[in-house]
């Protein structure tokens, strides 16, 4: 049969199969695009209607969920293990945590922010991101969802909560802008001392030169291995246990400028004190410890003393983690003319572009009361509300409470309220971190870092 | 046949005629698409991203090549390519005599070289982060594998990652450790499809083992080598998992690759534009690199 002489409609030749067989392709291609490009209508785009939420108090009369990002750490067990079913309990909503290493969560934060993907409905962020978040609009402003701040709130935590900062010098572009509350605080951290009873046996060192002195006999009697440890690494870590040192001997790391003043004659002070005086007593290869090598230390019994934030410090109790459970007690962090910690709490925001706005607000509520505040405590965490740091039963089920509550009184200071704190830190970390390894030149470390800074900061147009 | 089917016929013939000429293109559509989708459009919008400043997770403002005389003039950025480039240089050389070693020792048909072969590809085929948790550990001075071997022989605790030199030295270990078998496993597949002629004349004529591999294994295998070496190379510059987590690029700037310096302005600082310029001339780096390598092969080839 000769296809020239079939009907026009009924001819199927080759051809005419790779046509619509490219067609079907295509379409086959095209739909799930189309479908892709289609979705920003549907459930998961964010409302632009201010969020309510379900009453708080009402019972569990929610449903659906709320996607929490976090990064791990000490202090998230008892926030996994007591407030995520308490908060299904008093509310009916799931809480999907979802936690990961510290760099990788902040880098997966803010490309979620960035890209506007909706992945998270809750940011726990470490308190210095918030103005890096906020700065971008990547936090949801609390006010406009009828969140205010609960005047219980320890001051020194509540104040990170807001963008701009209501105290202290502005970044260019936010100068004249109204603060608004972006973030609610989620578990008061802070560093306090943890050291061994049988080493300092008139109690806490209340003074640098205390701990170093005590701690060095000690080591020479053969009571211990380290006199102190802390964490080497470069960036954070190091920066992270430099920085009590240097707020103790009075170092400020800006004007009101933003020029770096960390390289003050108090401020290369401390710099030489850590890299010489203190890695003298801790172990010979300090400057590759991180929080795991430096927990070691201290729960194997090798180490006398340690300043450390409270998830790491609640283990000194816990068999199962620590050989010296009844050796180590906790105290307000040594001074030189002062005794300041760094606060480093944990703070959350709800993500502009949470899928589950109304459910993420309702958290933000719920997790504000003293209810709950006082079920984390007693799970072992710091919480936010001054009423919670003295609750009877939160106390006498977390021994770390009043002393905690000694510090923030003492004194307790936040890190610059800048979003390129990371990049000043990154830069001072690895500085002081060459200058640990050399085990001198902590002062000129400082010097190089504030040239630097100065560079970056100039760069960044800062001014 | 009547007129209608005439014309008909015609058309069909006409839509054949067009579409025999399409058809080429159209099957090339879809791998030009992906091309475009996965490489052209990125480095277009790479290029784009390099020449703006990013502040607060936007572009506030075109700079033209500003980001990449920033780069130039970054003391940091500088470091990290050094680094680099002594990194890449000292594994591909390590990598490249080891494999070439381990090649010819395994290429003879010896007793359980089967089970060696096997063996030498294991490092090859785990997770470059598993890689560095286990250097880590083996490293580590305080409980670490090296430190507790020194200390039972009676000495003390070996400090790699604490030493700037030690660190960089560990670190080209780790990879030499890890990439010898690629190398290898190239190089095996080349000396195992060379000619026997030459080298059953050479023996014949009474030519040592050292003189055999001079005058005939290395240079037929030089365009393996070559090839073994570009791909290594180009690899080597992306190197970053490893380093991650064994160092982070320390202690200071010791082993801070450009790889890590680039995620960190990107991920943890935020500077878009900044990063983009800064590994778009890394990329023509290993660009450079790989054409003059590509340019050595075909001389290899023609002469």
């Amino acid at each position: 049969m000769n296809d020239n002489y079939l009907p026009e409609e009924h001819a199927l030749s080759r051809r005419t199969i790779l046509q619509r067989a490219l067609a079907i392709g295509g379409l086959a291609v095209a739909a799930p695009l189309l479908a892709a490009c289609g979705s920003s209508g549907d459930s998961s785009t964010p409302t632009s209607t201010p969020s309510t939420g379900t009453p708080v108090g009402s019972g569990p009369t929610g449903s659906g969920k709320v996607i929490i990002g976090g990064f791990e750490d000490g202090a998230m067990a008892p926030f996994k293990d007591k407030i995520v079913p308490l908060f299904k309990e008093k509310t009916g909503i799931d809480i999907e945590l979802l936690l990961e290493p510290y760099d990788s969560f902040k880098a997966k934060a803010l490309q979620d922010g960035q890209s506007k993907a909706g992945q998270f409905d809750v940011y726990i962020m470490d308190d210095p991101w918030v103005p890096e978040f906020a700065a971008a609009g990547y936090l949801a402003d609390l006010g406009a969802a009828g969140i205010t701040a609960d005047p219980d709130f320890s001051a020194p935590f509540i104040e990170l909560g807001y963008w701009p900062p209501q105290n202290g010098p502005r970044v260019k572009g936010f100068e004249s802008a109204t603060p608004a509350l972006v973030a609610l605080p989620t578990i008061g951290d802070l560093q306090t001392l943890t050291y061994r009873n049988d080493v300092f046996t008139n109690g806490a060192p209340k003074t640098w030169d205390d701990l170093v002195t005590t701690a060095t006999a000690a080591q020479k009697a053969g009571k211990i291995k380290y006199g102190y440890v802390f964490r080497g690494v470069k960036g954070n870590p190091i920066v992270t246990s430099w920085y009590p040192i240097f707020l103790s001997f009075g170092g400020v790391f800006f004007d009101d400028k933003w020029n770096p003043t960390f390289n003050s004659a108090e401020g290369k002070a401390s710099a030489d004190f850590f890299v010489s005086n203190l890695k003298a007593i801790a172990p010979a290869g300090v400057a590759e410890f991180d929080s795991d090598q430096e927990g070691a230390a201290i729960l194997g019994g090798e180490a006398a003393a340690i300043i450390q934030y409270s998830g790491n410090a609640i283990k000194s109790d816990d068999p199962a983690q620590s050989k010296e459970v009844g050796k180590l007690d906790f105290g307000v962090v040594p001074a030189k003319t002062k005794a300041l910690a760094q606060i480093g709490i944990f703070i959350h925001g709800v993500s502009s572009n949470a899928p589950n706005k109304d459910n993420a607000m309702t958290f933000m509520r719920w997790f504000a009361t003293l209810e709950a505040q006082v079920a984390l405590a007693q799970a072992g965490d710091l919480p936010v509300l001054n009423a919670a740091f003295t609750d009877p039963t939160a106390v006498a089920a977390h021994r770390l409470l009043p002393v905690a509550l000694d510090q923030i009184k003492s004194g307790a200071q936040a890190r610059p309220r800048m979003p390129d704190w990371g990049k000043v830190e990154d830069i001072i970390g690895t500085e002081l971190n060459k200058a640990l390894v050399a085990g001198k030149g902590g002062g000129a470390a400082l010097d190089a870092a504030a040239v630097q800074v100065k560079a970056a900061l100039t760069d960044l147009k800062y001014y | 046949m009547t007129a209608s089917t005439r014309n008909g016929v015609t058309r069909l013939r006409r839509q054949g005629e067009g579409l025999d000429r399409a058809l080429p293109y159209l099957l090339l559509a879809p791998a030009l698409l992906l091309v475009l989708a996965v490489v052209v459009y990125p480095l277009y919008d790479g290029f784009r991203t390099s020449t703006q400043f990013w502040r607060f997770g936007r572009a506030l403002e075109d700079v033209g090549l500003d980001n990449y005389r920033q780069a130039w003039n970054d003391p940091q950025f500088r470091s990290s390519l050094w680094v680099t480039l002594r990194f890449v240089f000292f594994s591909v050389a390590c990598e490249t005599v080891l494999g070439l070693g381990l090649a010819l020792l395994c290429a003879r048909e010896l007793r359980f070289i089967r089970w060696a072969r096997t063996a030498l590809i294991v490092p090859m085929v785990i997770t470059p982060v598993v890689v560095g948790i286990v250097f880590r550990l083996l490293y580590a001075s305080d409980t670490g594998l090296l430190s507790t071997v020194s200390q039972s022989l009676g000495g003390g605790q070996v400090q790699v990652l604490s030493d700037p030199s030690r660190a960089f030295v560990g670190l080209v270990a780790l990879d030499v450790w890890e990439w010898t078998p690629l190398m290898f496993l190239i190089l095996l597949a080349g000396i195992q499809s060379l000619p026997v002629e030459p080298f059953e004349a050479a023996r014949v004529d009474g030519a040592g083992a050292w003189r055999t591999f001079l005058d005939h294994t290395l240079p037929m295998l030089r365009p393996v080598l070559i090839v073994a070496i570009v791909l290594r190379t180009i690899d080597a510059f992306t190197t970053f998992d490893q380093v991650y987590v064994l160092t982070h690029g320390g202690p200071g700037t010791s082993t801070e690759l450009i790889s890590i310096y680039g995620f960190d302005t990107f991920f943890k600082f935020q500077q878009f534009g900044y990063a983009a310029a800064m590994l778009l001339m890394v990329a023509l780096v290993v660009m450079a690199v790989s054409f003059l390598a590509a340019r050595l092969i075909r001389r290899q080839a023609t002469a």
